[in-house]
């Protein structure tokens, strides 16, 4: 399939889901509701994971910090909601960024150590409510929903309408990453870090860009999250969270944005669908990441390197 | 001073039972440069397996005879052994030559299967270990108290610890396993089984990861389904600190990071320790990644 009919596609099936808050029951529009947050998540996690090469297994911090900074900014100060936006993803690109910054340099699995080091200490300060901002074990209760143009949007559709058109933007952004002379060098780092370096791209200063454009979108994603559950709490960050964005990632396919989207599904719509099962669902789901990555190694749906 | 002395018990039991799990950890990583994350689980699949023995042949009543939790740990190594040596032949050989982030995932995987399937065999809440399993005693040299269970716990550990170190250092086979370590098609042009290594590892690092989630069970009295991880985590963490890939290293991470973490929740806080050994973690990869025994290797040439 060529490339621009790809896209043509992607957006008749953008446009054909805004439609799902009018036809679908409510428990779908929540579901739907929820996976273009997730979604954003996966991509922004595909940025530092997927196209950038870096073993990335704690990216639910920056979700975190972006929900957070939107639960205190809102609940204490009373800032609108989508006016925080911009604020939690700058706090939580500045978070990526620093974290990332003495890390980079580790190889590997070293890396992807400390990023699970990261997530856990990130738990232990919600958990311990340092500052006495996060709430504590508990969160942070009674988020306000956004407005547009002085509309408050409480209705589910609402919330999936806002959802969608922040997953339509980051679906843009992404083809153009896709496409600009910034995606590729992040893929020259990942193929051939070496023949990168000698070609003169500054390896530190991309790879601490690639997670703090991570983190920035990851940030957009939790505001959005706040507002849809209006409530934050410190068990929707924890490390098993940045396990099933990185296990998107891998099971879907790096670097395709089809390939993260259909991780989505697999890893977050089909575990709601399938709720009857209870406690028989983790069981199920991990035997599947097995499974898949034993018939599929490359992802389920990998990018095609284009010959040219 | 005390509490000192008091710590430092403490912590060299936590730390030959940390050292035994990331001996599992090390070896693996040592030939396939993959991180188990499904070894944590594994050793608390031993707890639970060697809680099962225990209370269906003791009865309710009574502490357990001797040669019941001599069978509980053979059964527990055992069951654990076979489970390893399939997790690898299902989960890890197929991805041998796929991407390393495929194998990762397919432990991720695993260790989740495991996590849940103990916990639909044997029960989502908190299972108590019964009195006695070890005796009692307890010794005291001024305030510092040392009870008899602390004392199996170090004195088998290190017997099994010098076992593997002369297994791998003196024997044949052992020999085999250090050269797949080095260069695994190299060792295959020298005849070596490499296929039978793997598996041997993985029966050894399960085996010995049983004998320390079951240690893990008799030390707290307690086990739940879910702890294989942040026991997991903090043994990975031990194999890291003395340089993963190295056998004596994780003897010895484990025992520092026992000794650490236990002096860190005396003295510091016992809330924030795990955020204490994470950050020590930190400190560690960035300042010598390769650990305290890891040797320096050039990423590429």
């Amino acid at each position: 399939m060529k490339q621009s009919v790809k896209q043509y596609l992607g957006a008749v099936l953008w446009i054909a889901a805004l439609l799902v808050p009018v036809v679908a029951s409510n428990s779908w529009i929540s579901i739907l509701s929820v996976f273009a947050i997730y979604a954003v998540v996966a991509l922004s996690t595909d940025v530092v994971l997927g196209r950038a090469g870096m073993y990335d297994m704690g990216h639910a911090v920056y979700f975190g910090v972006g929900a957070y900074v939107t639960a205190i900014l809102n609940v204490q100060y009373g800032i609108p909601i989508l006016w925080t936006m911009p604020i939690a993803v700058v706090v939580s690109a500045l978070v990526g960024i620093i974290f990332a910054a003495p890390i980079v340099k580790l190889r590997g699995d070293y890396l992807l150590v400390a990023t699970i080091g990261f997530n856990e200490i990130f738990r232990m300060v919600l958990i311990n409510d340092v500052g006495g901002v996060t709430g504590g074990p508990d969160g942070i209760f009674n988020i306000g929903a956004p407005s547009v143009f002085g509309y408050q949007i409480n209705s589910q559709g609402g919330h999936f309408l806002v959802n969608w058109v922040l997953l339509g933007v980051v679906l843009v952004l992404m083809n153009n990453l896709e496409k600009s002379r910034l995606g590729r060098v992040f893929r020259y780092l990942k193929e051939d870090e070496l023949a990168a370096t000698t070609l003169g791209v500054n390896a530190r200063y991309y790879k601490i860009l690639a997670f703090g454009l991570g983190a920035g979108l990851a940030g957009a994603a939790g505001t959005l999250f706040a507002s849809e559950l209006s409530l934050v709490g410190p068990d929707s960050f924890v490390f098993m969270q940045s396990v099933t964005l990185f296990a998107i990632v891998i099971v879907g396919g790096q670097a395709s944005i089809p390939g993260v989207l259909l991780g989505t599904v697999l890893m977050f719509v089909v575990p709601q669908v399938f709720r009857d099962l209870a406690e028989y669902r983790y069981l199920i789901f991990g035997l599947a990441m097995i499974v898949v990555m034993v018939l599929r190694p490359q992802g389920i749906w990998p990018r095609r390197s284009r010959p040219q | 001073m005390d509490i000192f002395l008091q710590q430092l018990v403490n912590g060299l039991t936590v730390g030959s039972i940390y050292a035994l799990i990331a001996l599992g950890y090390t070896m693996v990583y040592g030939i396939l440069k993959l991180i188990n994350f499904a070894h944590g689980d594994l050793a608390i699949l031993g707890a639970f397996i060697g809680l099962t023995v225990i209370t269906s042949l003791a009865g309710s009543g009574g502490a357990p005879a001797n040669w019941i939790v001599i069978v509980a740990f053979v059964l527990a190594v055992l069951m654990v052994a076979i489970a390893g040596v399939l997790l690898e032949f299902t989960a890890y050989r197929p991805l041998r030559n796929a991407h390393r982030l495929s194998a990762v995932v397919s432990a991720l995987g695993a260790s989740m299967f495991i996590q849940n399937g103990i916990m639909l065999i044997w029960s989502p809440q908190t299972l108590t270990f019964p009195e006695g399993i070890m005796p009692e005693t307890t010794y005291h040299f001024g305030s510092v108290i040392i009870s008899a269970t602390q004392i199996f716990i170090v004195a088998i550990s290190f017997v099994l610890m010098l076992a593997l170190y002369l297994y791998v250092n003196k024997t044949r086979f052992g020999t085999a396993i250090r050269a797949s370590a080095i260069d695994q098609d190299a060792a295959r042009l020298m005849g070596i089984n490499v296929n039978k290594v793997i598996a041997s590892v993985f029966i050894l690092g399960p085996a010995l990861g049983a004998i320390g989630g079951l240690f893990i069970g008799i030390y707290y009295r307690q086990a739940v389904f879910d702890m294989g991880w942040i026991y997991g985590l903090n043994a990975f963490i031990a194999a890291i600190i003395g340089g993963i890939g190295n056998i004596p290293g994780a003897m010895i991470g484990g025992l520092l990071l026992g000794l650490f973490s236990s002096l860190a929740s005396g003295y510091i806080s016992s809330t924030w320790q795990q955020a204490i050994v994470f950050g020590l973690l930190i400190l560690i990869l960035l300042v010598r990644p390769t650990g305290i025994l890891g040797e320096r290797v050039a990423d590429k040439v």
